[in-house]
C-alpha cells in the first residue's frame, strides 16, 4: 500500500532539525575551511641546504598516472651528487592522487593545503622546481 | 649425457654441465649473482644454493657443481630461501642502498633479488663501507661501496679481454676490488666490466644520470664502426640514443663490445650533426631546401655523365649501396665508383675475387675458435677489430689455439700464452709470405689438392726465386724461424690466417691478400672448417660493399684515379658519400687540391667534415640509428639494423636521398621501402640468393660462398729503406675506427688526438718523455705530434694512427706501405 504522507513528514522533520543546527556553508572567501593534515593540495618540494631535497630518482614521474611530472637529473660537478636540474609539474594534468608523495624515497615532494589554484594563463599552471621548493 | 631430476622434472644435459646449466636448460630459474655463462665458474656469492638429495645435510652451490647421473635436485624450499635471504642480508649490511641515485637501479641483480626475496629489514647491523669513489678516468665510475665482490669484472677483464686491470686487494672485511696499486684505472676501456657488474659499482660516466633504465626503449641494432659486426642494444629516450645496453644473449660475442661500440654512440645525437642541406653561394655554404639541393645535384650529375665520379663509404647499408650503384652506373652513366681509397678493400674485391671467384673471405668468425693454428698478419688485428681480439684471446686460452703473429710491431696479442711474434722489417710482409709459400713447396709440404688447381705450375715457378736466404735477408728474420713457421703452418690440421684491412694499412692490399690465399691453397686450407683466410674489412659494411661491387667498372677510375682525374680536370663532378678523403686517404695535399679543383663537389655526410667544407652542395644524411637496413660483417654475416630514433633535424637517410636522385636521373618510380631493395639484392647478388628480411632474424645469416680456388702468383717488390730515417707505420688506434669516432665522445675522452709512438731504443736515443712534441717529416711535408712511449716497436720504427683531422698523418704519408721520415723534437 502506498503511503504518501510518511516520507513527506520524514523529510520535513530533517529540514526542521537543520533549522536549529550550525550552518555547513562557508562564507568563502571571508570564511576559510579547516584543512585536514592529509589534504592533497598543491605540491611542494622540501629543501635541503641550497636546493630542493629531490635527488632526481625519477620514481614520481614513473608512478604518476597523469604523466605530469618532468624530472631531469644532473651531476654536481664538485660533490658528484645527483640532483634535479629540472622538476616541473603540469598542474592542469595532475589528478591530485598523491602517488608522487608516496613514491618519493627521500621525502622530497609533499602536498600542501593550498587548494586555491585558479590562474589566468596555462603557463601559470606549470609549476617549476623554483616555484615548488620551500622558500625558507 | 647425464640424467638428473630437478624439481621433479627429468633433465638430460651434457657431461660438462653444472646443476645451474641443467636447471636453465629445463627452464627452471635459479638466482645468481656471481655466475656468468661466459666465465669460468666462481662460486663466490652462494645465491645459487640448491639441495641435492644425495648430498643432504648442506646446501650446494649449483653454479659450480657438475650435474651427475641420478642427482635429485630441489631448487627451492624453506631452508634454501632462508639461506638465500641470509646471503642478501649480509650483502646489504655494508651496501649503501642508495638506489635512488644509482644508475643501476631497475637493472640491478641485488635490487631485484632483494625485492624477489622480500628482504625488507635486516636483523644485522654494521657500518657502511667508506671507500673513496673513483672519478678519475673519464669513462668508468668505480664505487666500491656498492660492490658485492662477485669478481665478474676481474674475471672478464682477465679471461676474455686479457687485460687484467682488476684484482681483489686486502683481506677480510677490508677486501675490495682494486686496480694495480689501488691507483687510477688505466685500461682499454672496452666496458666489459661495466656490462657484467651485477650492481652499480661500475657505471658508465658518459651516461651518468642521463635516464633510468626502465624509462629507455631498448632497440636492437648492429655497431656501425668496424667490420666485426657486433650486435648492440641502444638505449633510447626522447628521440635520443643515450647509451648502449648490455645484453648477454646478443651475437657471437655475447653482448661484449669495444670502446667504440660501447662508448662511441654520441655521434648520433651530436650537436655538430648537419641538419639542413647547404649550397655554396660564393665562399659560404648557406642553408637550402631539400628540393633545391637535390635538383642541383641531379642536374649536375646528369650533365657530368661519364665525367662524374663517386666515393662511397662502406658504412652505408647494403640497400643504400645497391641503390647507389644503380643510380650511378645506370642513371648517371659513370663507372668511376670506389671506396676506402681503393686499397682497403682490394683484398676482397681483387685478390679474393681472382683467387676464389668471390669477393669474400672463405672463412667465418666461428673458425677462430675452431682452428689449431692461427696466423695473424700484424698485431694490429687487435686494434682494428677488438672484439675479434676477444675471440682470439678465448681461442688461445680456452681452445688451445696456437697463435703466431707476423708483424712489424708487437702488440697485445703477442703477450697471449704460447704466442710467438715474428717481427719483420717494415714493409716486408709480402716477401715473407711468398718465402713461406716457397718453403712449403720446396719442403714438399704441399697438399695433394694444390697441384690440381689452376695456376699451380706458374706459382711454383714464380716462387722459385723467393728463397729462404733472400727472404731472411729482406725480412730480418732468421731462415730457421721462417722454415719453422712454414712447417708449423703446414703441419697444423686446421690453420686460419687473419688479415686486417683498412685505410691505415696501404700495404694490406691485393698482393698481400693473394699471397696469403696462395699459402692457404697450397696447404689445402680453403673451404674447410677452422681453416682458411679471414679478411677483416675495416668498416661495418666493408664486406657488403665488396659483395655489391662498389668498385670501378671496366672503364672506370678507382679512388686514386678519381683524385687524379679531379686534378687533371677529367672528372667534372665528384659525389662523396660519407667518405672524408681529406683526412683518411693518403696524401692530404693532393686530395685537398683535387677537391678544390673539381667543378662540382657534393658531400653527403652526418657532419661538416673537412671534405664537406669544400663542397658545393652538402646533403645531411642519417646515422645507422635513424634507419633500417642490413650490414654484412667480416665473417659474411648479413645482419639487420633497426631504426631507433627519428632523423636528426631535417636530415634524410642515404636511402631516401638516393631514392630521390635515382628517380630524378632515371625517371623510374621511387622504391617503396628498403625491404624492396633487399628483395632485389637477394635476386641479383650471388650469395644473397634466397635471403629474406624475415629470415635474417635477430642474429643474421652467414651468407654462403661458392669458391673456385685458383693460384695467382704475386711479385713482391723489395721494400725500400732509407738510411738514417725512421720507418713510419700508419694504422688504427685501439679506441678509434675511421674518422667517425672523432665525433664519438667516449673514444675522444681516452684518445683525444693523434700521436706518434716510439719503441724503447728510440725513446732512449732521442731522450723522449711521454707527451713531448716531435716533428715528423717526410718528403710530402711534416706534422708535429705528441710522442707516445711504448715497447712494441723496434729501433728505427715509429707508428702513428690515422683517424684525426688535426695534424693528420696523411699530410706526410702518401700511400706507401712504409713512409720514411725524419724525427726531431719540436722546439
Ligand atoms: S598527485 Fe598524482 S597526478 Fe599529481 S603529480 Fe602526483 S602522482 Fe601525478
Ligand atoms: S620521487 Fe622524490 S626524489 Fe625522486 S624524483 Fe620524485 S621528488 Fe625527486
Ligand atoms: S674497461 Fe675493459 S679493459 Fe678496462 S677494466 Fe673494464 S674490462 Fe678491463
Ligand atoms: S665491481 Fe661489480 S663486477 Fe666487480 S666485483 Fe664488484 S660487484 Fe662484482
Ligand atoms: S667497433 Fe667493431 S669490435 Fe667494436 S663494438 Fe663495434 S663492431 Fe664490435
Ligand atoms: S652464482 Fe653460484 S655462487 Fe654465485
Amino acid at each position: 500500500m502506498l503511503n504518501v504522507a510518511s516520507p513527506l513528514i520524514n523529510g520535513l522533520k530533517i529540514t526542521l532539525q537543520h533549522l536549529f543546527k550550525k550552518p555547513v556553508t562557508l562564507q568563502y572567501p571571508t570564511e576559510r575551511p579547516e584543512i585536514g593534515p592529509r589534504f592533497r593540495g598543491l605540491h611542494a618540494l622540501n629543501r635541503y641546504h641550497d636546493r630542493s631535497k629531490c635527488v632526481a630518482c625519477y620514481l614520481c614521474p614513473t608512478v604518476c598516472p597523469a604523466k605530469c611530472i618532468t624530472v631531469e637529473a644532473a651531476e654536481d660537478p664538485i660533490t658528484h651528487d645527483k640532483y634535479a636540474s629540472r622538476y616541473d609539474i603540469d598542474l592542469l594534468r595532475c589528478i591530485f592522487c598523491g602517488y608522487c608523495v608516496e613514491a618519493c624515497p627521500v621525502d622530497a615532494v609533499k602536498m600542501t593545503g593550498n587548494f586555491e589554484l585558479a590562474n589566468y594563463s596555462r603557463d601559470d599552471f606549470n609549476y617549476t622546481q623554483e616555484k615548488l621548493t620551500d622558500k625558507q | 649425457m647425464v640424467n638428473l631430476t630437478i624439481d621433479d622434472k627429468q633433465v638430460t644435459v651434457a657431461k660438462d654441465a653444472t646443476i645451474y646449466d641443467a636447471a636453465k636448460s629445463a627452464g627452471i630459474k635459479i638466482p645468481i649473482l656471481c655466475h656468468d655463462k661466459k666465465l669460468h665458474p666462481f662460486g663466490g656469492c652462494r645465491m645459487c644454493l640448491v639441495e641435492v638429495e644425495q648430498m643432504k645435510g648442506r646446501l650446494i652451490p649449483s653454479c659450480t657443481t657438475p650435474a651427475t647421473e641420478g642427482m635429485i635436485v630441489r631448487t627451492s624450499n624453506e631452508e634454501i630461501v632462508k639461506a638465500r635471504k641470509l646471503v642478501l642480508e649480509l650483502l646489504l649490511l655494508k651496501h649503501p642502498v642508495d638506489c635512488p641515485v644509482c644508475d643501476a637501479a631497475g637493472d640491478c641483480d641485488l635490487q631485484n633479488l632483494t625485492y624477489e626475496y622480500g628482504v625488507s629489514k635486516n636483523p644485522l647491523s654494521d657500518e657502511k663501507f667508506r671507500w673513496e669513489i673513483d672519478y678519475i678516468n673519464p669513462l668508468i665510475e668505480r664505487d666500491m661501496n656498492r660492490c658485492v665482490h662477485c669478481g665478474k669484472c676481474a674475471r672478464i677483464c682477465d679471461e676474455i679481454v686479457s687485460f687484467g686491470a682488476y684484482t681483489f686487494i686486502n683481506r677480510g672485511i677490508d677486501a675490495k676490488m682494486g686496480t694495480a696499486f689501488d691507483g687510477p684505472l688505466e685500461c682499454e676501456f672496452c666496458g666489459s666490466c661495466v656490462s657484467v657488474c651485477p650492481v652499480g659499482a661500475l657505471l658508465s660516466r658518459p651516461f651518468k644520470f642521463k635516464a633510468r633504465w626502465w624509462a629507455m626503449q631498448k632497440v636492437k641494432s648492429v655497431c656501425s664502426y668496424c667490420g666485426t659486426g657486433c650486435q648492440l642494444t641502444l638505449g633510447v629516450k626522447d628521440n635520443k640514443v643515450l647509451t648502449t645496453i648490455y645484453d648477454e644473449n646478443q651475437g657471437f660475442h655475447n653482448g661484449q663490445l669495444c670502446t667504440r661500440g660501447r662508448w662511441g654512440y654520441q655521434f648520433v645525437n651530436s650537436e655538430k650533426r648537419l641538419t639542413t642541406p647547404l649550397i655554396r653561394k660564393g665562399s659560404a655554404l648557406v642553408e637550402a631546401t631539400w628540393d633545391e639541393a637535390l635538383a642541383l645535384v641531379s642536374t649536375k650529375l646528369g650533365e657530368a655523365k661519364s665525367a662524374a665520379a663517386a666515393l662511397v663509404t662502406p658504412r652505408l647499408t647494403n640497400e643504400e649501396l645497391f641503390l647507389f650503384k644503380k643510380l650511378f652506373t645506370e642513371g648517371v652513366g659513370s663507372e668511376n665508383l670506389d671506396h676506402s681509397a681503393g686499397y682497403a678493400h682490394a683484398a676482397l674485391t681483387d685478390a679474393a675475387l681472382k683467387g676464389l671467384g668471390e669477393a669474400a673471405s672463405p672463412s667465418v668468425i666461428a673458425d677462430i675458435q675452431k682452428c689449431d693454428l692461427l696466423l695473424v698478419v700484424k698485431s694490429d688485428a687487435y686494434e682494428t677489430h677488438p672484439v675479434i681480439g676477444f675471440e682470439i684471446n678465448l681461442g688461445v686460452k680456452r681452445q688451445g689455439v696456437n697463435l703466431r703473429i707476423v708483424s712489424d710491431k708487437s702488440g697485445k696479442l703477442s703477450r697471449l700464452p704460447g704466442a710467438q711474434t715474428l717481427l719483420h722489417t717494415p714493409g716486408s710482409e709480402l716477401v715473407l709470405f711468398n718465402t713461406l709459400a716457397n718453403i712449403i713447396v720446396t719442403e714438399k709440404l704441399v697438399d695433394a689438392s694444390a697441384p690440381l688447381l689452376d695456376g699451380y705450375a706458374a706459382l711454383v715457378t714464380a716462387l722459385s726465386s723467393c728463397t729462404v736466404e733472400k727472404g731472411a735477408a729482406v725480412t730480418g728474420l732468421t731462415p730457421e724461424a721462417l722454415v719453422a713457421l712454414a712447417k708449423e703452418y703446414a703441419a697444423s690440421e686446421k690453420a686460419l690466417i687473419l688479415m686486417p684491412l683498412g685505410l691505415g694499412y696501404p700495404g694490406h692490399g691485393s698482393a698481400l691478400a693473394q699471397s696469403l690465399l696462395n699459402l692457404a691453397m697450397l696447404t689445402g686450407r680453403i673451404g674447410k672448417e677452422g681453416s682458411g683466410v679471414l679478411f677483416m674489412g675495416e668498416k661495418n659494411n666493408s664486406q657488403g660493399a665488396a659483395d655489391l661491387g662498389i668498385v670501378p667498372g671496366k672503364n672506370g677510375k678507382d679512388a686514386a684515379g678519381i683524385i687524379d682525374g679531379c686534378i687533371a680536370g677529367t672528372i667534372k663532378a665528384l659525389y662523396l658519400v660519407g667518405e672524408n678523403p681529406v683526412v683518411s686517404y693518403p696524401d692530404r695535399k693532393k686530395v685537398e687540391a683535387a677537391l678544390s679543383k673539381v667543378d662540382f663537389l657534393v658531400v653527403q655526410d652526418l657532419f661538416l667534415t673537412e671534405s664537406a667544407a669544400k663542397a658545393h652542395v652538402v646533403l645531411p644524411a642519417c646515422s645507422f640509428a635513424e634507419k633500417d637496413g642490413t650490414f654484412t660483417s667480416l665473417g659474411r654475416n648479413v645482419q639487420k639494423i633497426t631504426k631507433a630514433i627519428k632523423p636528426v633535424g631535417s636530415s634524410k637517410s642515404d636511402y631516401e636521398i638516393f631514392n630521390k636522385i635515382h628517380a630524378a636521373v632515371t625517371g623510374k618510380p621511387l622504391y617503396a621501402s628498403c625491404q624492396a631493395l633487399f628483395t632485389e639484392i637477394s635476386e641479383s647478388v650471388s650469395g644473397y640468393a634466397g635471403l629474406t628480411w624475415a629470415k635474417l632474424g635477430s642474429n643474421g645469416v652467414v651468407r654462403p660462398v661458392t669458391l673456385s680456388p685458383k693460384l695467382v702468383p704475386v711479385v713482391a717488390p723489395a721494400p725500400t729503406a732509407e738510411a738514417g730515417k725512421f720507418a713510419l707505420l700508419t694504422g688504427s688506434a685501439l679506441n678509434h675506427c675511421g674518422t667517425l669516432s672523432q665525433y664519438g665522445e667516449g673514444p675522444m675522452m681516452v684518445c683525444p688526438e693523434g700521436y706518434v709512438e716510439f719503441g724503447r731504443a728510440d725513446v732512449k736515443r732521442l731522450s723522449l718523455v711521454e707527451g713531448d712534441k716531435v716533428t715528423v717529416s717526410s718528403t710530402a711535408g711534416s706534422v708535429t705530434l705528441k710522442a707516445k712511449l711504448g715497447n712494441r716497436l723496434s729501433e728505427g720504427v715509429v707508428f702513428a694512427p690515422y683517424h684525426f683531422n688535426d695534424n693528420s698523418i696523411n699530410s706526410i704519408a702518401t700511400g706507401a706501405p712504409v713512409t720514411w721520415v725524419s724525427v726531431a723534437k719540436a722546439k
